[in-house]
């Protein structure tokens, strides 16, 4: 009896934990289901088509009050600016954009275009002699030489116009910014976001560009990996479309990038943890991640809007379902490209009844 | 007397391993010693960039490390150098003044290097240069904001700049705008051959919020000089009347950042750990060192010129690598501030101390 009564304690609290730490499913989006229905959060694409299939373009997040920023780095191949400065132990711990860019390490400039955007808006840190200095760290993933010469990639120019069309609204997704050119495991990358509300008024958003080298979903059925985040009824059934196989090339070079915040209060430790439990999200969507040729890198903004203490593995388990659901969200947004040579197939095509937009 | 015995002690302890390893200096003392090594300045009005580009024997990018212990850092591309990630051919390093703007100066050299079909193979005849950045805060602009800071075009002019044989120190490239210690800093380099074959070469950046001089005004690790390398020096010693006043620190004020190259062949993890031992170069020569407002980081680069395997036990290897490149990052930054000439913001270690520089020619 007393052991019953004791095992009984231990579960009754168990179960008072467990209610802290769940994370039901389907998540309840915010209004515009994007990264922007975070407080203090904008995104601004800037998207290039060469007229022959090509794209490419830069994708940025504006914090424009300052978030506090993080970041994990898994990927075997990353292209990266500024992620050492975002180490727990550094001593500035404030970011006021993260760029996510086409290009291969040369689309890196493009963050320096949304330096001097902000810098222009005197938005940034300000420094010992009276100059403003943006924070903006900065990943890539690789999408140049697809049906466009090796040379069409973001420089400057593409970050400051995505900084200036930067906006609070809705998100486009697909074949835009940083995944204009982006393809997954052989069909259509691009960009996905999405948004889940939790207690106490607290918002965690994703945004990601998927160009990986592992797929999202089975072949032969079209389910997602991560579908159950979703929460969909889609019909499990077989059908005549089986997806192609990604090419070498595409294994070697691919990457996922994303950023996920929130508009809870987190010390940069804090937000270095969220982006860990975040990066579980792209595993669970994506198979395979963090690859030798992958450069997948997570960025997490806090932009500390709600006071309370936060419940740091409710965010960072909503923060990782958030990104899966960002990441098929992404799949179902893209778009096929088919002009003359350049043929990319997209999941919609494949499965055109389980495409959902 | 007991500080005094402890540094005694470091002196002992520095002559026995010098006997042991170091012969001298290399032809220019320079980084550049290094097979496969050249050096490129952008000098701009004030701020820079200095560019190192190393190739292997094949033309190819070569293996390194980076440390990045400053708290302050502007960097572009150290993830990839960790070992666990999978490319390991570095083109390029660029250090920059600027701040975070200097990190632009990066897709100068990009560019300048793609040109050349330098950088790693993504098929197609097409390459993307490795080129791991660090830049600082400039601040001899008399507390004003700076006028210019390098861009894409300075870092395209140091790369197309860039020779092997002697290496331009003081107010140039990277070390245009540094101060340190309040003193003007600038780019020093230096070099050591090893009896066995080994050759290491350091170039650095001094922009500390530490000083690198002592109470007395004594540069810190003039005491590692090879030969005559410092022989403008004296050891007067007595000049804390003139010590002027260190700027405020804080976040993104100031760092040191630092290249080292070895011609030897190393894998990511031995370059790794040489820049971990080579940056206690920069500890013993400026004090404090790393702090919250440094950008401190430091990069090494294996030419591969000897493989690793003709020079006998890896560890042993390493660790003599790794001693030679802290010594000689140490030597570097004393070449920067005797070669760091005064500016209307900042005195010049020499015209602060003339005492100690009194050999100056």
């Amino acid at each position: 009896m007393r052991l019953h009564t004791a095992l009984g304690a231990l579960l009754t609290g168990l179960c008072a934990v467990s209610d802290g730490l769940a994370q039901n499913l389907p998540q309840t989006p915010g209004p515009k289901n994007a990264i922007t229905d975070v407080p203090g959060i904008e995104v601004g694409h800037y998207t290039a088509t060469n007229g022959a299939g090509g794209m490419t373009g830069t994708t940025v997040v504006i914090a424009r009050g300052g978030a506090t920023a993080a970041v994990t780095q898994r990927g075997g191949a990353p292209g990266t600016r500024l992620t050492d400065l975002l180490k727990s132990e550094k001593a500035v711990g404030t970011a006021h954009a993260i760029v996510l860019s086409g290009g291969s390490a040369y689309g890196l400039a493009a963050a320096d275009g949304v330096t001097t955007c902000l810098e222009s808006q005197g938005i940034g840190t300000l420094v010992a002699n009276g100059s403003i200095v943006p924070i903006v760290p900065s990943a890539i993933l690789f999408d140049p030489g697809r049906c466009a010469p090796f040379d069409f990639r973001p420089d400057a120019s593409y970050g400051a116009s995505a900084c200036l069309a930067a906006t609070s609204g809705p998100v486009q997704m697909g074949n835009v910014g940083a995944g204009a050119g982006a393809r997954s495991g052989g069909v259509k990358g691009g960009i996905g976001t999405a948004s889940a509300l939790l207690p106490n008024g607290v918002v965690v958003g994703a945004i990601v560009a998927v160009n990986s080298s592992g797929r999202t979903f089975d072949a032969t059925t079209g389910d997602f990996f991560a579908g159950y985040t979703l929460g969909n009824t889609d019909a499990k059934v077989a059908t005549a479309g089986v997806a192609p196989d990604a090419d070498r090339e595409e294994l070697l070079r691919a990457t996922t990038i994303a950023v996920v915040a929130t508009n809870a209060r987190l010390t940069k430790a804090q937000a270095n943890k969220i982006a860990q439990m975040a990066d579980d999200g792209l595993a669970r969507a994506i198979r395979i991640a963090h690859g030798t040729g992958d450069g997948d890198t997570v960025f997490a903004l806090a932009t500390a809007s709600v006071r309370a203490a936060p419940n740091l593995n409710q965010i960072g388990g909503a923060a990782a379902d958030a990104l899966s659901r960002a990441i098929i969200r992404a799949i179902q947004a893209a778009n096929a490209i088919h002009v003359g040579t350049c043929n990319v197939s997209s999941y919609c095509e494949l499965f055109p009844q389980r495409c959902v937009r | 007397m007991r500080p005094c015995r402890h540094r005694v002690a470091i002196l002992l302890l520095a002559a026995l391993t010098g006997s042991a390893w170091a012969q001298a200096p290399g032809q220019n003392n320079a980084i550049t010693d290094v097979p496969g090594v050249s050096v490129g300045h952008f000098t701009g009005g004030e701020a820079g960039t200095t560019v190192v580009l190393v190739e292997g024997l094949n033309g190819q990018g070569v293996a390194g490390g980076v440390t990045q212990r400053g708290g302050s850092a502007g960097t572009r591309e150290t993830d990839l150098m960790r070992p666990d990630n999978m490319v390991e051919t570095m083109n390029a390093v660029v250090l920059s003044g600027g701040s975070m703007y200097g990190l632009a100066a990066a897709s100068g050299v990009m560019r300048c290097l793609e040109a050349r079909g330098v950088g790693f193979p993504v098929g197609g005849g097409n390459v993307v240069p490795i080129v791991p950045t660090a830049v600082s805060f400039d601040r001899a602009t008399c507390g004003r904001p700076a006028a210019s800071r390098p861009d894409f075009t300075a870092g395209l002019q140091a790369c197309l700049a860039a020779a092997p044989g002697a290496v331009a120190q003081g107010n140039v490239g990277a070390g245009t705008g540094a101060v340190a210690g309040g003193l003007k800093g600038g780019v020093g380099t230096a070099s050591v051959v090893l009896a066995n074959g080994i050759i290491v070469g350091a170039l650095v950046s001094v922009n500390s919020e530490g000083t690198p001089y002592d109470g007395d005004g004594d540069l810190y690790a003039a005491s590692l000089a090879l030969g005559n390398e410092f022989s403008v020096l004296t050891k007067a010693g007595g000049h804390a009347n003139r010590v002027p006043p260190t700027l405020p620190g804080g976040p993104l004020r100031s760092g040191t950042n630092a290249v080292v190259a070895t011609n030897v062949q190393l894998t990511k993890s031995q370059a790794t750990k040489i820049a971990e031992m080579a940056d206690d170069g920069v500890a013993r020569a400026v004090r404090p060192a790393h702090t919250p407002g440094d950008s401190d980081t430091l990069f090494v680069l294996g030419t591969a010129r000897i493989a690793m395997t003709a020079l006998g036990d890896e560890n042993e290897v390493v660790t003599q690598i790794g001693t030679a490149a802290g010594d000689a990052v140490s030597r570097a930054i004393v070449h920067a501030m005797l070669s760091a000439k005064s500016t209307s913001c900042q005195s010049s270690y020499c015209d602060t101390f003339p005492s100690a520089c009194r050999n100056r020619q």
